[in-house]
């Protein structure tokens, strides 16, 4: 309430630290994994690769690919929303 | 029974010596006998935060290598009974002395000791496992900086792999001011990411820096807000389980007091 009224007044207008928490949570997941941001990256690419072999899925700004943490592990998250499949997969 | 305690934190710079000193005599003032280690062989600093650098004849390198007896090099602080410094060399490197070294000088100090505060060089490296390895358990110090809790994170790993038992937090440099107003992560933030039980928040305050130029902790400063939060985590670690939050006075200017008015809380930041 107080952020939102000091905002209001112009006041501390950007709650930095919330920065900071999303950023430290984001780097101590992937330090717990010894993979980085790019890794990720090239393996979701190439994850995305073998999946359209056999159905066909929404570009990437629909498809979700992210590591989360629980209680005590970390998950693959991924959400990758599919148009429809391959003929040929089917026929195979 | 006596008890090893190494200050860790993995970062540099986030007041680890200043911590170890302070905690140090804050203990001695408790009663306890205190021995306070410097384990950052080659970069000595402790003796110049306790303002005993004049007093040193010989360290922690002599006394492992038998150039010296034990009781040579401690040096008994005059203002808190019952307090010693251990020095760390200063021209030597930190493979002085080994993992094994360590824990058979932390044994032999115990014998007359109740308390023995190890302060562990920043780095992950042998100076950290050196500091480490006579310990019975450890106390992070972090402040609330994404760099810091990071660091802390990957050393409350380590100590866990060093088969310590679980090592409690002290939130350093903390700032109230910058906390409401949402520029600081808070002591939850903080506790919700790196999930150990907390020791205490000391804030950031000119007097750390005046009692460093002095050469005089400030824990011996009884009105200090600083020094009472040191001494309150001190209690706490002596196994006061009472010991209440401390709070930290806020600015009472014209906006703090029509938001507490108001009811638009916190009045105040509550830290333990």
């Amino acid at each position: 309430m107080k952020e939102i009224i000091n905002r209001f007044l112009g006041r501390g207008a950007q709650a930095s630290k919330e920065d900071a928490k999303q950023r430290l949570k984001f780097l101590l997941i992937h330090d717990q994994v010894d993979l980085t941001p790019g890794q990720l990256d090239q393996m979701k690419t190439e994850i995305l690769e073998v999946i359209a072999r056999y159905v066909e899925v929404e570009a990437d700004e629909n498809s979700e690919f992210k590591l989360e943490k629980g209680e005590d592990h970390v998950a693959l998250v991924s959400s990758i929303p599919v148009r429809r499949v391959v003929q040929r997969a089917k026929a195979s | 029974m006596s008890e090893c305690i190494v200050v860790t934190s993995g970062k540099g710079g986030v007041g680890k010596t200043t911590t170890s000193a302070n905690l140090g005599v804050a203990l001695a003032l408790l009663g306890k006998k205190v021995v306070v280690v410097d384990a950052d062989i080659g970069l000595r600093n402790l003796d110049v935060i306790l303002g005993l650098e004049n007093r040193i004849v010989y360290d922690l390198v002599h006394v492992v290598e038998g150039e010296c007896r034990l009781k040579q090099a401690l040096i008994r602080d005059k203002r808190a009974d019952g307090l010693f410094l251990l020095p760390a060399a200063q021209t030597r490197d930190k493979n002085a002395v080994t993992p094994d070294q360590m824990r058979e000088l932390v044994g032999r100090l115990k014998e007359n000791h109740d308390i023995i505060l190890v302060d562990c060089p920043a780095g992950i490296e042998q100076g950290f496992k050196n500091a480490v390895a006579g310990a019975d358990r450890a106390v992070i110090v972090t402040t609330p900086e994404v760099s810091a809790i990071r660091d802390a994170d990957r050393i409350i790993g380590m100590v866990e792999a060093a088969e310590l038992p679980e090592p409690r937090l002290i939130i350093n440099r903390f700032r109230p001011k910058m906390v409401e107003a949402g520029d600081m992560m808070n002591k939850e933030d903080i506790l919700e990411i790196l999930a150990i039980p907390l020791l205490g928040v000391v804030p950031d305050h000119e007097d750390i820096i005046v009692s460093a130029n002095r050469g005089i902790p400030v824990v011996f400063d009884e009105n200090s807000i600083v020094g009472e939060a040191f001494r309150r985590v001190a209690r706490r670690i002596a196994g006061e389980t009472d010991v209440p939050e401390l709070e930290f006075d806020q600015d009472n200017g014209m906006w703090s007091t029509l938001m507490r008015w108001m009811g638009l809380g916190p009045a105040r930041e509550v830290a333990r």
